[in-house]
């Protein structure tokens, strides 16, 4: 592919000057955070009291990666029932789900905090996984059931025939058959719920239970005015999105082609 | 189309039942109650709430600061997809040239996603700081000092501060949803192209970008989508501010509800942004399909 060469230099300049833009911050946050005491700033992240930064990582962790299964597993579920079987009132409820896709959880947080509160999940992570599940859900069943679709009924037809049931299909067939889409939904809900701050900020209080995102804001809203708390808070900050870069950098093709599943295929 | 089983699968209802439970039970109630809290004076907290008719809507309308608030987010939408497109197709069409290195360079552009909005704008609050920030040092060491603003602190910077940092997290969406449209162009197209002797911007205005319209369609109606649902990136670069120059719809919401207590407010404002918001659900679905 000869032609490719052609304007080669121009291309190369305009690609490394936005990666030179694009790193700036984090390259400056990375840098900083060495100044003055080096490994310290880190070491003062890392046992610094009030906050334990591998509670929180872990707080997030486990609020993350249990949504990305439950939403996983839900959607999975449902989309082979929109997708493959026929049933009374599918097109309405589909349409109803579906509906929710645009949904902010910010437009509706007075009745959301009133629920939570109610149900007793405040200060849980119960009270922001649920959330997280029902909100990130239509998005991932769309998704999942434009897959299922492309799916022949043929094939399954011929398994039904020889009398497995719809469940061993489900989980026989489909499942692995939609191994690269249901890697899409798992890592974009991960990332999705590791980044979320206002379902956090509605149920959380007691620091033990903080996310990243809420220990972010913690920090930051500590004073910052010396060259040693900027050291520091950027310490914070690279410490507390460590996890969720080498989560991307290990699941980059999978978030990358989640996003254009969602969006384009739409 | 002939599917699995019977007609009408009863089973059906068990795969879909979790999912529909959830749904109704969180999303829907939520709507639901914000639709009815809307006509009422409830502050958020206590069972007390009395029906007050079409007030709060009333009182919306007559709000400068609510009109401010949609004439921001309308500014955030404008200010971002459009640039995010720009910059995201150009970018596409580079890396499309599989170059070696192509693939660094999408990483980098396409990591602030993977980032939460809390911690950029964490970043971005220090680098941007008016005296002290790295921004402001490196304007200063080009001697560009007259772009040496206060980035965040000034009435007339602060929303452009947001939408800077909006387009810094979120280009690579848009790189790489042009960048998958791209890839799955036939290449005879180009071939075409360049045999009617067309160069490389002729070919980029008049043969790339009508044939990725619909992808740019699809990117309008998640930047409106998007734009509705900005509420983390203001709150904690700015907060709204100064004043209230650079409050979103949803930061107004947030601060009616759990600031001054008037939950029956914040939900008059919450149903404005949830009738776009169904309105916008239903486009994404189908431009998605045209595409």
């Amino acid at each position: 592919m000869k032609k490719n060469w052609k304007g080669a230099p121009a291309a190369y300049f305009v690609l490394i000057l936005c990666g030179v833009i694009w790193l700036y911050p984090i390259g400056v946050a990375l840098i900083k955070s060495f100044h003055l005491n080096g490994f310290d700033n880190y070491k003062y992240v890392l046992t610094y009291e009030k906050i334990s930064y591998f509670r929180v990582v872990g707080n997030s962790m486990f609020i993350a990666i249990t949504t990305a299964v439950a939403v996983t597993l839900i959607t999975t579920l449902a989309a082979f029932a929109f997708s493959k079987m026929d049933f009374v009132g599918k097109k309405i409820i589909y349409g109803m789900i579906l509906a929710c896709l645009a949904v902010p959880v910010a437009a509706v947080t007075s009745p959301l905090f009133a629920a939570i509160k109610s149900l007793g999940f405040l200060d849980k992570h119960i009270g922001v996984i649920m959330p997280l599940i029902a909100f990130n859900a239509p998005m991932m069943l769309l998704m999942i059931k434009n897959y299922f679709d492309t799916i022949p009924d043929e094939l399954l037809e011929s398994a039904r025939m020889d009398g497995a049931s719809m469940m061993r299909i489900w989980y026989e067939f489909m499942i692995p058959l939609c191994v690269p889409i249901i890697a899409n939904v798992l890592v974009l809900t991960f990332i999705y719920s590791w980044n979320d701050y206002l379902v956090p900020l509605l149920v959380l209080r007691e620091q033990d239970n903080y996310t990243v995102t809420l220990a972010a804001q913690y920090f930051m809203s500590s004073t910052y005015q010396s060259p040693t708390d900027v050291a520091r808070i950027y310490a914070v900050m690279m410490l507390l999105t460590l996890p969720s870069i080498l989560v991307y950098l290990v699941s980059q093709k999978f978030l990358v082609s989640g996003i254009t599943a969602g969006s384009v295929k739409g | 189309m002939k599917k699995l089983g019977k007609k009408n699968n009863w089973a059906a209802y068990l795969y879909i039942l979790p999912l529909m439970l959830l749904s109704f039970a969180v999303v829907y109630y939520c709507i639901i109650r914000t639709f009815m809290t809307s006509f009422t004076d409830w502050n958020g907290m206590s069972p007390e709430m009395n029906f007050v008719g079409l007030k709060n809507y009333i009182k919306l309308f007559k709000d400068a600061t609510f009109w401010k608030s949609v004439t921001n987010n309308v500014i955030f939408f404008f200010g971002t997809v459009f640039v995010q497109a720009a910059v995201g197709f150009f970018l596409a069409v580079l890396l499309k040239k599989k170059l070696p290195g192509s693939n660094l360079f999408k990483a980098v552009y396409f990591m602030p996603i993977a980032m939460a909005t809390s911690i950029i704008t964490a970043i971005f609050r220090i680098i941007m700081d008016p005296t002290n920030g790295a921004l402001n040092q490196f304007l200063h060491a080009i001697h560009l000092d007259m772009f040496a603003v206060s980035w965040l602190g000034d009435k007339r910077y602060a929303l452009l501060s947001v939408i800077i940092v909006n387009i810094f997290q979120w280009m690579g969406f848009s790189m790489i949803t042009y960048y998958a449209s791209l890839m799955s162009l036939p290449d005879d197209v180009y071939e075409a192209a360049k045999i009617d002797g067309a160069g490389f911007w002729r070919t980029l205005t008049s043969v790339t970008f009508p044939m990725v319209k619909g992808t740019t369609n699809v990117l309008i109606i998640l930047g409106i989508v998007g734009s509705l649902k900005t509420f983390d990136i203001v709150k904690l670069l700015t907060n709204g501010g100064p004043g209230r120059s650079s409050t979103v719809m949803n930061v107004y919401l947030y601060e009616k509800a759990f600031k001054d207590f008037k939950a029956g407010e914040a939900a008059a404002i919450g149903v404005s942004i949830l009738i776009i918001a169904m309105i916008m659900s239903f486009l994404q679905v189908k431009f998605g399909k045209e595409d």
